[in-house]
């Protein structure tokens, strides 16, 4: 089903079903594109907004349909009725010049606004409905702020319970975690340009735009893993800037909230390094995927295990060189990872620096829990994240880190930096 | 081979005028570079803007197949993402702006005064200033390809603050700023002429309500980017001063409006769609009752219609900032309003159809083209009519929903409509022929091509992908829809390949077309194949809306009455010609050579800027000059009498 005009075009044209059906046997597709349950369908939604929404697209799609066959059929009649057969038959003598009925024209005109208006209701009582939380419902919403970056999201918690002495309220970076079946209302800013947040399966998009107070209003029915996207072309990686809505049932997300709260996970330094280095992938493409399928076959639990500290897998000793190579490679001058501090030489004195970063980057502190890095492009995994920092330019061009991290402070990785700096944030959990 | 065809446009050298009295120097040439350089013949201006068109148009089909090719498969290498950005962002610009535009103006130009039974446009050498200005434009915006700023890679819509300063250093946007704004210059004195010329010099007889229905949109056209234009050329005019000279309008950190941009330009950028749809309307109310042998169903429906398409244009704009958070109220007006322009749109499917009811169609290539317009356009208007629905366009805005939406209405509608168009007017223009077997050919080609292109991008869209992205992960459920639409494009590559192949084989070595080729209504079949200079040598009397039509059916009257206004034509001592000039192209090169300094310059002042006030100034000395001499040499002419000009000069149907 879905697309009403499909079936009334392949009746039509039979060339272009011809064509397709060449086509389909030259490439071996398999034709489950048009079931459009793609992750960010529109079509196989999982919250009342885009349900609603989804609601008027189908209204929209059943009057054009109707109309279409009426006007297709008509138009094809016509075209093959009073076609000239022969040569002879174009040069007979020449029709009846009539100039047209003014009855049957104010006919299908009341006709075609009857049959707007059979759009325009669903259409006004969906707009009142997307626009806002529900009156009724408004006591239960959850508000959280969204801020679009040069090429991430940052979602900050309003929540009473989640804020943090000193720090400022919950901070996190391109995943946001909300409880499923409560409205969550997200205030919405363009923190540079213009940026778009559009999670397809939950609710549709609403613009971020810089000094303008937008707002959104959307709810997961039941827990789950949603992709979303900027919508809005914001510059080189706009099409790498993605992120993730996670829903989860109250008591988990509660649980999830209160380890958010605590500062970064220390681990304890060896006084043996057993340091291992890793040889990790090199040769990535440009553009190359960064996500294993192994992820999707249940992506929330695969966001579970990722919440999980792995200290068998750990390498103390690894995770501290990290941890100074941080400070070292200036990492800390825009990354924040709270609670955390070294103590380094600065001016002939040991001085302890902490990882205070800067409000307008990517926090870091629960880092390790996330399911992607690099704004919901690659996969938070050991591979994933030595290709992302090594050449982040690969993945996300023209992105800030490289440009005016990297290039503009000559900053070089060594293989064993890469390896060492992975090891410390993978224990950010 | 035949060569009693002659080349269009050659005018007549035992009747080159002589000097003016005047010290002010007026070009002669009739043929070679400098008599295009010069011309003020609509018909050559007319041509040359085809000319133009259609070269942009090519460019632009590169770039988009560049695009297409990238997203062949995911995760795919062929562009950079800086270079894709660019690739949509001319591909945008230079099909709407550099082709489909254009292409409207080139017929307008042709067309237009022959239907109306004139000898030229109002002020031909402001109608050269127009052309000229126009390819300055062109030059600007495509002047990054040559230079290591780049071409522009905002996107066509340009939003603040994306093209600011900060976000876009490099002159690239500056490229896209004044190329837009000397387009419009061309565009609004290019439509004033229009205007001036249909209400001011119609032949006798010719009322309002006579006019051919591609004159009427020509007007409601010309009003549209009189209207909409102003609005455009402001947001750029603040858009460079913040660039240039460091204001604030759209600077958010200094309390700018990024939102003010959008605004604008849709202001601009919703009646810029319709004036790229109606010239298309009008082609296709021409070529329907041509080739059903009827007149055009309800004439004063259709004509009425396309003017509160014009008119309900500047109340929609709105409906491309449905996600911009406007509110309950704005969002409910500006849907109900995009709804309501469906009506009219709907109306003149209605009429069409009601065209070829009980008619006699002739299936020639053209009405193959005319065909297909109604059957892609009215796809492309129903999923308007879905975007129409704002809670629906939530969803739909800025995803592929969007982009097969709107190809469906400027390929399937204004393309299809303007290479229809081409083929429709060809014999009269080049007095070839098109041969039937290969433009139906191409015809099929394109159609094919392009549904398969475009209709995957409605499931695309509709699962979520987003439009403007380089490149996208394999695990989305796109990769066939893009896998198809690609194989598609290359097919419509090939179609449109096919078809200038058979044009410009059909311009050097087509079949010559006889007189009134497809037995049609409207007065410009009346003049030869190709039309001679001066277009009509007696100024013929409108007695019906159909005027060639009635002629055709009333030879005895028409006759008579075209002896009598001979007589008054000799009297008058023959037909007024215009002078050609020089100054128009003069003034242009100025405003392209000062447009060029301008760009150079930068809010943040650095090294050569002297260098660069002088460019300025000099171009604006030069267009200066050009314009003081233009006034100066004044709108004198020359006399020619087309009698003695032989018998290939006589207006007189041969049949």
């Amino acid at each position: 089903m879905r697309l009403t005009s499909l079936p009334s075009l392949l009746a039509r044209r039979g060339r272009v079903v011809l064509a397709l059906g060449g086509l389909a046997l030259l490439s071996g597709c398999n034709f489950n594109f048009w079931r459009m349950d793609g992750h960010q369908s529109t079509m196989d939604v999982s919250g009342p907004v885009a349900r609603s929404q989804l609601g008027v697209f189908y209204a929209t799609c059943w009057v054009t349909f109707v109309i279409f066959v009426l006007v297709a059929g008509v138009l094809a009649y016509a075209t093959l009725k009073f076609r000239a057969r022969t040569e002879a038959d174009e040069h007979a003598v020449p029709p009846e010049q009539g100039h047209g009925n003014p009855l049957i024209e104010l006919s299908l005109i009341g006709a075609s606004v009857l049959a707007l208006v059979i759009i325009a209701v669903p259409t006004l009582k969906s707009i009142g409905y997307t626009y806002d939380v529900p009156a009724e419902e408004k006591a239960n919403a959850y508000e959280v702020n969204a801020h679009g970056f040069q090429w991430w999201f940052k979602f900050e918690y309003l929540d009473p319970a989640a804020q943090i002495a000193g720090a400022g309220p919950l901070v996190t970076a391109n995943e946001l975690v909300i409880p499923a079946g409560r409205p969550i209302r997200i205030n919405l800013r363009g923190m540079d340009v213009i940026h778009s947040f559009w999670v397809p399966k939950l609710a549709g998009k609403v613009d971020m735009i810089p000094n303008r107070g937008n707002f959104i209003w959307l709810k997961a029915d039941a827990p789950g893993y949603f992709w979303g996207q900027c919508a809005e072309y914001c510059g080189d990686s706009h099409a790498v800037m993605r992120f993730r809505v996670i829903a989860l049932a109250q008591d988990e997300f509660d649980k999830w909230r209160k380890d958010q709260l605590a500062p970064a996970r220390e681990v304890a330094a060896a006084r043996q390094p057993k340091a291992q280095f890793a040889a990790y992938r090199t040769d990535w493409k440009r553009n190359e995927r960064g996500w294993s399928d192994q992820f999707e076959l249940s992506p929330l639990d695969s966001w579970r295990t990722q919440q999980e500290p792995e200290p068998k897998h750990e390498d103390p000793a690894l995770i501290d060189q990290g941890k100074h190579l941080f400070q070292e490679k200036t990492c800390i001058t825009c990354h924040n990872v709270r609670g955390h501090s070294v103590d380094t030489m600065i001016g002939g004195k040991m001085q302890k620096v902490e990882f205070l970063g800067s409000p307008a980057y990517p926090n870091l502190t629960h880092v390790g829990g996330r399911t992607t890095i690099a704004a919901g492009v690659l996969e938070n995994n050991a591979e994933q994240l030595a290709r992302w920092i090594s050449h982040p330019d690969q993945v996300k061009p023209g992105n800030k880190m490289y440009v005016s991290g990297y290039v503009a402070n000559n900053i070089k990785l060594t293989p064993d930096d890469v390896t060492a700096l992975v090891a410390y944030l993978r224990s950010l959990k | 081979m035949d060569d009693t065809v002659k080349s269009p446009f050659l005018g007549k050298e035992e009747h080159a005028p002589a000097q003016p009295s005047f010290v002010l120097w007026r070009p002669t040439a009739k043929t070679g570079l400098m008599s295009w350089l010069t011309t003020v013949d609509h018909k050559k201006i007319g041509f040359l803007y085809g000319a133009f068109a259609l070269f942009f148009f090519l460019v632009g089909g590169f770039e988009a197949l560049l695009i297409r090719l990238q997203l062949m498969v995911p995760n795919n290498t062929v562009l950079t993402a800086p270079q894709y950005n660019t690739m949509f962002t001319m591909h945008g610009t230079t099909m709407i702006f550099l082709a489909v535009m254009p292409l409207g103006a080139a017929f307008f130009n042709f067309i237009m005064p022959l239907q109306i039974g004139a000898r030229d446009v109002a002020f031909p050498r402001l109608n050269a200033f127009s052309l000229w200005t126009f390819v300055s434009g062109a030059i600007i915006l495509n002047i990054g390809w040559f230079l290591k700023d780049g071409p522009p890679d905002a996107s066509w819509v340009g939003y603040a603050p994306l093209t600011s300063k900060l976000y876009n250093p490099s002159h690239a946007t500056d490229f896209w700023v004044l190329g837009l704004q000397l387009l419009g210059v061309a565009s609004i004195a290019a439509a004033l002429n229009f205007i001036v010329t249909i209400i001011n010099l119609r032949a006798p007889g010719m009322t309002m309500m006579r006019l051919p229905v591609f004159t009427w949109m020509t007007l409601i056209t010309s009003f549209l980017i009189i209207l909409s234009f102003p609005a455009i050329t402001i947001a750029l005019v603040e858009v460079m001063f913040d660039r240039q000279f460091g204001t604030n309008f759209f600077e958010v950190s200094n309390g700018g409006m990024p939102i003010l941009w959008q605004h604008l330009f849709w202001v601009f950028g919703h009646p810029e769609v319709y004036i790229l749809i109606l010239p298309a309307m009008g082609i296709v109310s021409e070529i329907l009752p041509t080739f059903s042998r009827k007149p055009l169903f309800g004439y004063p429906i259709v004509v009425f219609s396309g003017a509160s398409i014009g008119f309900l244009g500047f109340t929609v704009w709105s409906h491309h900032m449905f996600t911009t958070g406007m509110g309950t109220v704005a969002t409910s007006a500006f849907a109900l309003a995009t709804m309501t322009i469906a009506v009219p749109t709907g109306v003149k499917i209605f009429n069409w159809i009601g065209t070829l009811w009980g008619g006699h169609l002739k299936m020639r290539t053209p009405m193959m083209f005319a065909l297909g317009f109604i059957w892609m356009f009215m796809i492309g208007g129903f999923s308007g009519v879905m975007h129409s629905a704002a809670p629906a366009d939530a969803q739909q805005q800025d995803s592929y929903f969007v982009v097969a939406h709107f190809h469906y209405v400027l390929i399937g509608g204004s393309i299809f409509a303007l290479l229809g168009g081409i083929h429709y007017w060809f014999p009269l223009m080049f007095g070839r022929r098109v041969s039937e077997f290969w433009g139906k050919l191409s015809f099929w080609v394109i159609f094919a091509g392009f549904n398969i292109t475009f209709f995957p991008m409605h499931f695309l869209g509709l699962n979520g992908m987003p439009r403007r992205t380089f490149t996208y992960d394999g695990n989305m459920g796109w990769n066939t829809g893009n896998y198809i639409a690609t194989i598609g494009a290359l097919i419509l590559g090939t179609g449109i390949a096919i078809y200038f192949a058979v044009v410009i084989y059909t311009y050097f070595k087509g079949a010559v077309a006889e007189h009134d080729t497809w037995d049609a209504r409207t007065l410009e079949w009346s003049l030869p194949n190709p039309p001679p200079e001066y277009n009509f040598a007696v100024i013929p009397t409108v007695h019906a809306r159909d005027a060639f039509w009635y002629e055709k059916h009333h030879r005895a009257e028409i006759e008579q009455e075209k002896a009598a206004h001979h007589q008054e034509d000799l009297a008058h001592g023959g037909i007024h010609m215009p002078f050609q000039s020089i100054y128009p192209l003069v003034a242009s090169t100025g405003i392209l050579i000062a447009a060029i300094g301008i760009t150079a310059f930068d809010s943040n002042p650095v090294p050569g800027i002297h260098w660069k006030l002088g460019l300025a100034l000099t171009g604006g000395l030069i267009m200066f000059i050009g314009v003081y001499l233009w006034a100066l040499e004044g709108a004198e002419g020359y006399h020619i009498h087309p009698d003695e000009a032989g018998p290939d000069a006589s207006a007189a149907p041969k049949h």
